[in-house]
């Protein structure tokens, strides 16, 4: 996988312009995460007893991507990239079905999708998929997505240390 | 023994204020949760080398830095850093033996209190009073910056837990 440029957020100024960029500076970072290494470091579990892989963070969060901005929030049928019917953790656990560079085409083509959709819709916007218990605003997607991707990141963090070293925000 | 607070989903569909309050609240009482149960020795294990991380030194570390933004730079207020040291900059990560667990509970949990009343008192465009003019910084970089800072530790927490007791979750 390729290092992506990333671009550090404005420190002051309007809401919108903060949560995109801060979301397209830790899509960068799990990508900066992946770079450079091989397919198989990319598929190992490098901190066992836990099963998280690099390949692994970056198959789930591109189903997390269609999950929020496709199906819940655009209400859209949508053909999930990892969909499995009976391994729910498929994105996890099936890492030999596609190859690291069709993994990293896929999600960098679920996040344009992803931008063009949160880019277009205000922020105080409730998801089609909204019920009485659920009525997610697409405030709340974007604020959740940086904190799911920067958790995810933190347990990149750790497997690539215990790959090769590296360390680095 | 580290107790954690109750923690609470954020709301899904609330103003921008309070979902950045509640957000930052969610990652707090998570970093707690990762601590709890565990003995002092657990705590100040650093379970994934080479990593040095521990979580012991996690809950140091975001101390100051709450004190950091919060206090220091957004309300400019005079700051003694509850761990420092003329010799290490990362004595909060480094010299786990300087406080108690109920130390390092406590002053975690003052700081965070204080924070609170902080961001409650101000609006997210307020301007940082101890940023230079040049790079101003305002109160919802600080907010959406320290919301990422907790998680990103967080996730550090679930493999350093995980490899302590096997413990899991969100």
């Amino acid at each position: 996988m390729q290092e992506p440029d990333r671009h550090e957020p404005p420190n002051a100024g309007a809401e919108r312009e903060l949560l995109e960029t801060f979301l397209d500076y830790y899509r960068g970072t799990l990508l900066v995460k992946c770079a450079g290494l091989d397919e198989e470091q990319l598929r190992t579990r490098a901190c066992e007893p836990s099963t998280l892989t690099l390949l692994g963070l970056v198959r789930h969060m591109t189903n997390v991507e269609q999950n929020w901005f496709q199906w819940r929030f655009l209400g859209r049928d949508v053909d999930f990239v990892y969909a499995g019917e009976r391994d729910r953790d498929r994105e996890f656990n099936d890492l030999d079905s596609v190859s690291s560079d069709h993994v990293e085409r896929d999600f960098l083509a679920v996040c344009e999708q992803s931008r063009a959709i949160g880019g277009a819709h205000d922020l105080d916007q409730f998801e089609r998929r909204s019920n009485d218990e659920w009525r997610v605003n697409l405030r709340w997607i974007y604020v959740h997505l940086i904190e799911e991707y920067a958790r995810h990141c933190g347990h990149a963090d750790l497997l690539r240390e215990r790959l090769d070293g590296a360390t680095g925000d | 023994m580290i107790v954690a607070p109750p923690r609470y989903e954020p709301g899904f569909n609330g103003p921008e204020k309070t979902q950045l309050e509640e957000w930052l609240d969610y990652h707090r009482a998570t970093l707690l949760m990762k601590c709890e149960g565990l003995s002092v020795e657990q705590l100040a294990t650093a379970s994934v080398p080479p990593s040095t991380l521990t979580l012991l030194g996690l809950l140091r570390h975001m101390t100051i830095v709450e004190q950091y933004w919060f206090h220091k730079i957004f309300a400019d207020e005079d700051v003694v850093p509850a761990y420092d040291s003329p010799d290490d900059p990362d004595t909060e990560f480094n010299d786990l033996t300087g406080a108690t667990l109920d130390e390092v509970e406590r002053n975690f949990l003052e700081v965070c209190a204080r924070s609170r009343d902080i961001v409650e008192g101000s609006d997210l465009f307020s301007l940082a009073r101890a940023a230079r003019p040049a790079t101003p910084i305002d109160l919802r970089w600080i907010c959406v910056h320290m919301i990422e800072e907790y998680a990103r530790h967080n996730g550090h927490a679930d493999l350093l837990r995980e490899c302590i007791d096997g413990a899991t979750g969100d």
